[in-house]
């Protein structure tokens, strides 16, 4: 049984309103849950304790935890108003195109995502002297995640989604 | 029926403005957070932190209340508090640190609370009073004297801890120098290490260090040697580019108080810098107004221009400054460094 067109766009609607605020979200909230995750299940520090340190860290010069998150929410924020622009400006009439485009994003998102992770999680459990460093370039390398990202997204839509013959 | 059931797109125009705005609100908020939490504002939260019961909150607080500056003066009180009575050195050495940067005077009697300490009988009283007085930096100059006896103290922890404040103080350079030096032949290889990684990492060379340092690149001790190299391989005694590029460094915020501290370390050899600093006399950080007095006064009669601009801040706000500017007057004036000389209650018994 296939969807009706409205029920369809109804989809597409909550699909690129949960895109936009869960990009937005998980690009801040990411690093910051990992820095919780590491000092608990890395370094068996109860949540209590770990849960302080890290607010006490939020805003302390040398540590400064909440520009950290911010400097990774960066390229999420970019990804949320790709999402809005071009999920969001999707012909409903054509559902091909908006799935096509919603796999695309998908695929840039959790590559991002699995990027930024990754990052996060190596600077933490193996700290070094240039590890911060990291943290500057997270923002750049994840810019270019999104179209490549993106553009494999494609690839697979286009295999996974043919368009259906005349 | 609603505008979005008829839209041709997955979202309506205005819809898309929507969230546009609300992106905008939410960025909007993320930086009034941060602007909440950050500067002055924060000052009230900070100091209920200097209360708390875990002494990693006591830090932390104390470290941010250092970075706000001058305008964190409320917290003066529990900062002194905490200086001179937590029982954590690590807390007692952040609040003093964060002091010399909120209010010398309050820096000072923190470096007074403490040297009266360094004749205490308990040998883990003195290490803690030479850290917190290391802390300090050169506002804790006139606490040289007493730490020079420090170095020769029978606890070696006591001996490096008093060659790491000493350092960390830097100035006057050739009393310290001196002190660091015998230290390289100390009797303890702690000791002798905490030498040479002054030399390494927080003293300018001079030519008797270059000396000492030379041998010690192929001693036995490979730590020794390795940190040896390390300090060779810094900027040589009387090389121009040094003097050129912390000159360069004085101009810029972040790294003014570093550059200032290096040159009065230099002394007469700083005097090419002497044109970027005397705009920091009027500065409206006390700690740099001290700093550039004390670079200046070091240079001695190489700063003779400065003296007219010296005299116009003899009346500056910070006794502390006063004091230091009227130092670097004798000094030009005499040609030579004053050496503050220790008082009847800063020599060891």
């Amino acid at each position: 049984m296939t969807a009706t067109e409205p029920e369809m766009s109804t989809r597409l609607r909550v699909l690129t309103r949960l895109g936009f605020w869960g990009s937005l979200l998980a690009g801040l909230l990411l690093p910051w849950t990992i820095m919780l995750s590491v000092d608990i299940f890395v370094r068996h520090i109860p949540f209590a304790r770990a849960w302080r340190s890290f607010s006490l860290h939020l805003f302390t010069p040398g540590y400064n935890f909440f520009l950290i998150g911010v400097l990774t929410a960066v390229p999420f924020v970019v990804l949320a108003v790709v999402i809005l622009l071009h999920l969001g400006t999707a012909p409903v009439q054509h559902a091909l195109v908006p799935r096509r485009r919603a796999l695309g994003l998908a695929c840039a998102g959790l590559g991002m995502l699995a990027h930024a992770g990754r990052t996060h999680a190596e600077v933490l459990i193996h700290p070094d002297a240039q590890g911060a460093l990291a943290y500057l370039y997270l923002p750049i390398v994840l810019l270019a995640i999104l179209p490549v990202g993106y553009g494999l997204g494609r690839i697979l839509a286009t295999m996974l989604l043919p368009r259906p013959s005349a | 029926m609603t505008s979005s059931s008829i839209s041709s797109t997955v979202l309506t125009a205005h819809e898309i403005k929507r969230h546009l705005l609300g992106l905008i609100l939410f960025i909007g908020l993320l930086g009034l957070w941060y602007w909440l939490s950050t500067g002055t504002r924060a000052v009230p939260t900070l100091i209920e932190m200097l209360q708390d019961d875990d002494p990693s909150t006591r830090i932390v607080a104390a470290e941010q209340l250092g970075q706000i500056g001058p305008a964190a003066q409320a917290a003066v009180p529990s900062l002194l508090a905490q200086a001179m009575r937590d029982g954590s050195q690590h807390a007692n050495t952040t609040a003093a640190g964060a002091l010399k940067s909120i209010k010398l005077s309050a820096a000072r009697q923190v470096m007074t609370h403490f040297i009266a300490r360094l004749h205490n009988p308990d040998a883990q009283q003195r290490r803690t009073a030479c850290a917190v007085l290391g802390s300090l930096g050169p506002i804790a100059k006139p606490a040289v004297p007493a730490l020079l006896a420090m170095a020769q103290d029978a606890d070696e922890l006591v001996r490096r801890n008093a060659l790491m404040a000493l350092a960390s103080i830097g100035i006057p350079s050739p009393l310290i120098t001196a002190a660091l030096l015998d230290g390289l032949r100390d009797s303890s290889s702690l000791v002798r290490q905490t030498a040479v990684t002054q030399f390494a990492f927080t003293v300018p060379l001079t030519q008797p260090i270059v000396a000492a340092l030379t041998p010690l690149q192929e001693g036995p001790d490979k730590a020794i040697a390795t940190l040896a190299r390390s300090a060779l391989d810094k900027p040589k005694p009387g090389d121009a580019t040094q003097i050129e590029s912390l000159g360069m460094m004085v101009q810029h915020s972040p790294a003014r108080d570093y550059a200032l501290h290096q040159l009065a370390q230099l002394g007469p050899a700083a005097g090419e810098a002497l044109l970027p600093i005397l705009p920091l006399l009027g500065d409206e950080q006390p700690l740099i107004r001290y700093l550039a007095s004390e670079a200046i006064g070091a240079m001695g009669a190489a700063a003779k221009p400065a003296l007219q601009r010296l005299q116009e801040r003899m009346q500056d706000s910070d006794p502390v400054v006063r004091e230091a500017i009227a130092d670097a007057v004798a000094s030009i004036e005499s040609g030579t460094t004053v050496v503050t000389e220790p008082s009847a209650h800063e020599t060891h018994p």
